[in-house]
C-alpha cells in the first residue's frame, strides 16, 4: 500500500532536527543556483532548496565518494603488514538524502546494480552496500527542469520514483510525501507524528504542478534503436568525427550521474598507508594503459567511443538499461560543448 | 560479508629467475593463515591480484596447479614502467605479500574432459598452460583427459619459461611436447620457427579436440589461423586474456572488451565470444 | 558585424579550401545552448555554412594542434603532417606563439585566420539560477529568454570574460589573414585584478586552499589549456608517483600549484582554464599573477613577439632576483 503524507515546510526543521539524532542528513546546499549535496549541520538553518535546480556534482558522490579510504596499513621492511578498517566516516551509520531530484535517485538504482548487483552476485563492493542499505532516499519531484533535461527520453519523469524510497512534492506550503518502498514506509511511520493526512485537494494541486513540469521538459531524443545501432558500428566511421573536439578532461564521466569508474590506489608515508578507491575516468590515457606500454585505448576517439558504448550499449547488454538518466550535467559543463544528445541523435541515424 | 578488495597475507617461500634476461621471475607464495589457504580454492586459468601494500596491485595468473597444496605460484615480468612488477622483482624469499582472489572464470575443465588438448603457449604466457597442463598430468586426474599436445614457442632457449617442467613433461609417454625457437642455435635439438608455422607442421587433429592459445597477440592471431584451417570450429578453440585491471571484481570499468569484463567473464574465453567482441584489446 | 565577420571568415575558408591550401580548418559553429559556440573542424567546403562567429566563440582552438601535430601515442611511421587553417583570436594566436616557439608545431602547416576580437562573453557571468532558454544578439546587445518567455536584455560588455575585460592584445600578433572588427572596443583598464597582490601571505594563502578545495581532479583545466601539452603531466606519473590522486586538499594543491607555476611565462590569459572548470574555481587568480609577474619583473609577455625567447630560457644579467627571496 502506497502512503501519502503531508508536513509544513516549517515543520521540517523541527523534525530535522530530531531525525538528526540518529541520521546523517544530506540536503542540497548552495547559493546563487549553484548546489551540491552537503550534510546538514545545523538543522536551525533555513531549507534553501525548494526551487532549486539540480545539484552541479550528481548526489552519488554521498554513496560513492570522490575518495575513499578502503583501509590503512603498515608495513615493516619486508613488507610484513597489518591492516586496519576505517570505519570513522560511518559515525552515524544511518544516512537520509533528502531533495534528490528524480532523475539521479533513478542513477542510483542503476549504480547499485554495477556495485551490489543481483542477491546470487559473486561479489559485491561492501563499501557502497554498507552506506546504501542505510540511506533513505527521499526524491523530491523536479518542478524546475533544465532545457538541458531530457529525463522523459530515457523513461524518466519529473516526478519518476524509481531509486526513491520516498518521494516528495513541493505544493506550496507544504510538502506530500509519497511512499515508494517498504524501507520508506518505515521510515514514514517512525517520523509519523510530524506527519498529516492528505486532502483530495493537495493530490490535486500535485497532479497540476508536476503535469506542467513534465511539459517543460521539451529536449527529446530517440533512444529507441540506440542500443541495436551501437551493436553494429563500433568500426563506423562516425567515431573518427564525433570525438574530434572532445578535450579528454573528465567532467563529463565525473558530473554524471551514473558513471562508476573507478582507480585503487596507495598512499603513503614511511611505513604507513592508505589504499584508496577513488573516481577514474574512461577518458584519461592512462586508464587503460598496461604496464608493458600497450594501450586498447589509445586515442580520444577509442575513449569516447568507450563511453558511449558503455552507457548506451554495454550496460543496456549487461543491466538491461541504457545508463542514462539524461540529467544534462555533461551537457551543461561540457567546456567544448560536446552534447550527448547530439551523439545519441546521430547514433540513431546510423546506417 | 566477503571484503574483495581486502588482501590476505602470503610469504614468499621462493623465487624463481626463469629466463636469461632476468625480467621473469616466478614467486612461491604460502599463506600466513592456513584457514585462508584452505579458502582460497582456485581453478586452472584463474588470476589473482598480488598486492603490495603501499605500491600497488597487479593481477597475475595462478602458474601452480590446484591440485598444488599450499603453495601458489605466479610468474611475473618486470616492466620499467610498471611500479608493482619492479617491486616485486626486488622482493626476498621471507618478504610477506597480499594476495586477492582467486578471479575470473577459469578453463572450462568439465567440457576438456574426454578430450584431446592442443596447448599453446608463447613468450611468457605459458603460466596459466602451466597450471593446466599440471593438473591434467596429476595421477588423479590424467585419466580423464585425452592425448595431450604441448608446443611451446620462444624467442630463444634463454627465454623459455619452465625448463624444470619441460624436461620433466618431455620424458613421459603421455604428452607430445613441442618446443620452438625463432632462430637457429647451436646445440638447440628442439623446432627452429615462429609459432604458427610449427603449428600447423604438427598438426594435431581436430577431432574431439580443444585447443588453448596463449602467448603475445599476434601468435594468437596466427595460431588461431592455423588451428580454423586445421578444422578446429571456433568454439573448440580458448584464449586467455590480459587487460589493465584494479578491481578484479567487475566493477571498476577499465578491463572490458565490449561488454564483457575481462576480469569477471575472463580471463578466458573461447573464440565463438570473442569473434563477437570487438577488437579492442 | 559579428554577422560580416562571419561571411568573411566563411569566405577566406571557401577559398582556402578551392586553392586547396588546407586539408581541415578549426572554427566554431553554434552551440547547443544558448550563449553557447562550439569548436568545429571542417574537411570539406560544404561543411563551411557550419561556420558561425559571435560573442560566445570563446574556446582558444590552439589547444587541438599540438595533438594533431604530434599525435599520441607516437606513430612509427612517419606520418604526413595536416594543413590546418585555424581560427584565431588575439589570445588563441598567442598560444600558436608560444606552440612554435616550444617547437610543438610546425608553422608552415598553420594557415592562421586572424580575428581583431572584440572581447568574448561568458554564459557564467549570468546567475545560474537564471534558465536561460534563448538568446539573441544583435547591435552589441544579448538579448535572454527565462524559462518564463521573460527577456532580459544585457549589453555584450556586462558578458564578457575577465580575461577579455583586461586583454591587451585583441588584435593577433601573428596571422597569415586578418580580419577587422571595425569598431574598436575601449582600451582595456591596465593593472586590474590587484586585489589578490594586495593581501597578505596569509591571506593569498587562505584564499588559494578555499579556492582549490573545489577541485574534482577532473583535469579539465589541463586540458583546456593549449600550454597543457606534456606527454605525460606530472599528476600522472606513477614512476614516480608525485602526487596523490584524491579530492583530498593536498593532493588538490599540490596538482593546481604544479599545473599553475607550470604557467610562469607561457599563460597567454585566454581564460581556458577558468572557463572549463565545472566547479567554478577562479583559477586566473592565480594565473593572472603569474602573467603579471612576468610583465613587471622582466617586461615579458607570453605568445606576442615570435622573435623573442622563451622567458624561462632566456637569461639577462639585469634579471630581476628579488621573487626569490621575497615573493
Amino acid at each position: 500500500m502506497i502512503e501519502e503524507k503531508i508536513i509544513k515546510k516549517n515543520r521540517l526543521n523541527a523534525m530535522l532536527q530530531e531525525l538528526s539524532k540518529e541520521y546523517s542528513i544530506y540536503i542540497p546546499a548552495g547559493e546563487n543556483g549553484d548546489f551540491r549535496f552537503c550534510e546538514l549541520r545545523d538543522t536551525n538553518d533555513e531549507l534553501v532548496f525548494w526551487d532549486y535546480r539540480n545539484t552541479r556534482i550528481s548526489p552519488k558522490e554521498i554513496l560513492f565518494p570522490h575518495s575513499e579510504i578502503l583501509y590503512e596499513f603498515s608495513r615493516d621492511e619486508s613488507h610484513q603488514f597489518s591492516i586496519s578498517q576505517n570505519n570513522d566516516d560511518q559515525r552515524k551509520m544511518k544516512n537520509v538524502i533528502l531533495g534528490i531530484r528524480p532523475c539521479d535517485a533513478r542513477a542510483i538504482g542503476f549504480l547499485d546494480r554495477v556495485f551490489i548487483g543481483e542477491p546470487n552476485e559473486r561479489f559485491v563492493d561492501p563499501y557502497y552496500l554498507k552506506r546504501r542499505i542505510h540511506t533513505i532516499i527521499i526524491s523530491l519531484a523536479c518542478n524546475r527542469p533544465q532545457i538541458s533535461c531530457f529525463c522523459t527520453s530515457l523513461n524518466g519523469r519529473p516526478d519518476g520514483e524509481e531509486g526513491a524510497d520516498i518521494i516528495a512534492f513541493d505544493i506550496g506550503e507544504e510538502i506530500l510525501l509519497k511512499t515508494v518502498t517498504e524501507k520508506g514506509k518505515e521510515f514514514i511511520k517512525e517520523s509519523s507524528k510530524w506527519l498529516g493526512n492528505v486532502k483530495k485537494s493537495d493530490i490535486d494541486k500535485k497532479n497540476k504542478i508536476f503535469k506542467e513540469s513534465a511539459k517543460r521538459i521539451n529536449s527529446r531524443v530517440s533512444v529507441e534503436k540506440v542500443k541495436e545501432k551501437l551493436d553494429d558500428s563500433f568500426e563506423a566511421d562516425f567515431w573518427n568525427e564525433i570525438h574530434r573536439k572532445c578535450l579528454g578532461c573528465g567532467i563529463c564521466t565525473f558530473l554524471c550521474s551514473t558513471c562508476h569508474c573507478f582507480d585503487i590506489t596507495d598512499e603513503t608515508s614511511a611505513d604507513r598507508g592508505k589504499r584508496i578507491k577513488c573516481w577514474d575516468s574512461c577518458m584519461y590515457p592512462l586508464f587503460t594503459l598496461h604496464a608493458s606500454g600497450h594501450n586498447p585505448r589509445p586515442n580520444y576517439k577509442e575513449r569516447m567511443r568507450q563511453r558511449i558504448m558503455h552507457k548506451f550499449n554495454y550496460c543496456p547488454e549487461n543491466f538491461k538499461e541504457l545508463f542514462c538518466v539524461g540529467c544534462g550535467r555533461c551537457i551543461r559543463n561540457c567546456p567544448v560543448n560536446l552534447d550527448i544528445r547530439e551523439v545519441i541523435n546521430q547514433v540513431s541515424q546510423l546506417k | 560479508m566477503i571484503n574483495p578488495y581486502l588482501p590476505l597475507p602470503v610469504k614468499v617461500q621462493k623465487i624463481t629467475i626463469e629466463n636469461e634476461t632476468k625480467d621473469l621471475k616466478t614467486f612461491d607464495l604460502e599463506f600466513c593463515d592456513k584457514n585462508d589457504a584452505e579458502w582460497f580454492k582456485y581453478t586452472c586459468g584463474q588470476f589473482a591480484e598480488l598486492s603490495l601494500l603501499g605500491i600497488g596491485e597487479v593481477p597475475i595468473g595462478i602458474a601452480s596447479s590446484p591440485m598444488d597444496n599450499r603453495i601458489l605460484q605466479f610468474t611475473v615480468k618486470r616492466y620499467p614502467i610498471g611500479v608493482v612488477s619492479s617491486t616485486l622483482h626486488n622482493l626476498s624469499e621471507g618478504d610477506t605479500i597480499g594476495i586477492r582472489g582467486p578471479f575470473g572464470n577459469g578453463f572450462p575443465m568439465k567440457d576438456f574432459e574426454g578430450s584431446n588438448l592442443a596447448i599453446i603457449g608463447g613468450g611468457f604466457a605459458l603460466t596459466t598452460l602451466r597450471s593446466l597442463t599440471k593438473y591434467i598430468i596429476h595421477e588423479k586426474n590424467r585419466s580423464r583427459f585425452g592425448e595431450i599436445t604441448i608446443m611451446v614457442a620462444a624467442r630463444d632457449p634463454g627465454e623459455m619459461l619452465y625448463k624444470y617442467d619441460l624436461e620433466e613433461w618431455s620424458k613421459r609417454e603421455d604428452i607430445k611436447l613441442i618446443r620452438t625457437i625463432d632462430r637457429e642455435v647451436d646445440g638447440w635439438t628442439g623446432k627452429v620457427g615462429f609459432a604458427a608455422p610449427v603449428l600447423k607442421e604438427i598438426s594435431p587433429s581436430s577431432g574431439n579436440a580443444y585447443a588453448i592459445v596463449c602467448g603475445p597477440p599476434i601468435m594468437i592471431k596466427t595460431c588461431i589461423a592455423v588451428l580454423l584451417e586445421l578444422g578446429f570450429k571456433a568454439s573448440q578453440i580458448f584464449n586467455s586474456l590480459e587487460m589493465r585491471m584494479k578491481c578484479g571484481i567487475g566493477k571498476c570499468g577499465r578491463c572490458n572488451i565490449g561488454s564483457k569484463y575481462v576480469c569477471k567473464d575472463g580471463p578466458v574465453f573461447s573464440y565463438t565470444q570473442l569473434e563477437k567482441l570487438p577488437q579492442e584489446y | 558585424m559579428m554577422k560580416e565577420i562571419e561571411t568573411r571568415i566563411k569566405e577566406v575558408v571557401k577559398d582556402l579550401f578551392t586553392q586547396n591550401k588546407i586539408d581541415l580548418f578549426i572554427g566554431y559553429s553554434k552551440g547547443s545552448l544558448p550563449l553557447t559556440s562550439s569548436p568545429c573542424f571542417i574537411t570539406k567546403s560544404e561543411d563551411i555554412e557550419k561556420l558561425v562567429w559571435n560573442s560566445f566563440c570563446s574556446n582558444n582552438l590552439a589547444v587541438y594542434l599540438p595533438r594533431i601535430f604530434n599525435p599520441q601515442p607516437r606513430k612509427k611511421e612517419k606520418i604526413e603532417l595536416p594543413r590546418i587553417g585555424i581560427l584565431a583570436k588575439g589570445c588563441d594566436a598567442r598560444s600558436i606563439v608560444v606552440l612554435i616557439k616550444e617547437h610543438q608545431i610546425a608553422r608552415d602547416n598553420v594557415f592562421i585566420l586572424g580575428i581583431v576580437c572584440q572581447g568574448m562573453g561568458d554564459r557564467k557571468k549570468i546567475r545560474n539560477d537564471i534558465e536561460i532558454t534563448g538568446a539573441e544578439e544583435k547591435n552589441g546587445r544579448i538579448t535572454i529568454v527565462d524559462e518564463n518567455k521573460k527577456e532580459i536584455e544585457l549589453k555584450r560588455e556586462e558578458l564578457l570574460s575577465d580575461c577579455c575585460i583586461e586583454c591587451q592584445h585583441a588584435t593577433p600578433p601573428i596571422h597569415d589573414i586578418l580580419i577587422e572588427s571595425g569598431n574598436q572596443r575601449p582600451a582595456a583598464p591596465k593593472g586590474g585584478g590587484r586585489d589578490f597582490e594586495k593581501k597578505s601571505i596569509e591571506d593569498r594563502w587562505n584564499l588559494f586552499q578555499e579556492e582549490i578545495s573545489k577541485c574534482i581532479r577532473c583535469y579539465a583545466c589541463r586540458q583546456a589549456c593549449p600550454n597543457c601539452y606534456c606527454r605525460e603531466c606530472f599528476a600522472d606519473q606513477t614512476k614516480p608517483r608525485w602526487i596523490g590522486v584524491t579530492d583530498h586538499i593536498s593532493d588538490v594543491m599540490f596538482y593546481q600549484i604544479g599545473r599553475i607555476f607550470h604557467q610562469a611565462g607561457r599563460c597567454v590569459d585566454c581564460g581556458a582554464c577558468v572557463r572549463a572548470c565545472p566547479m567554478g574555481i577562479d583559477l586566473r587568480v592565480f594565473t593572472h599573477k603569474l602573467v603579471r609577474d612576468a610583465k613587471e619583473l622582466f617586461d615579458y609577455e607570453a605568445g606576442v613577439f615570435l622573435e623573442e625567447g622563451l622567458l624561462l630560457a632566456t637569461f639577462k644579467p639585469e634579471d630581476k632576483q628579488e621573487f626569490i627571496s621575497e615573493p
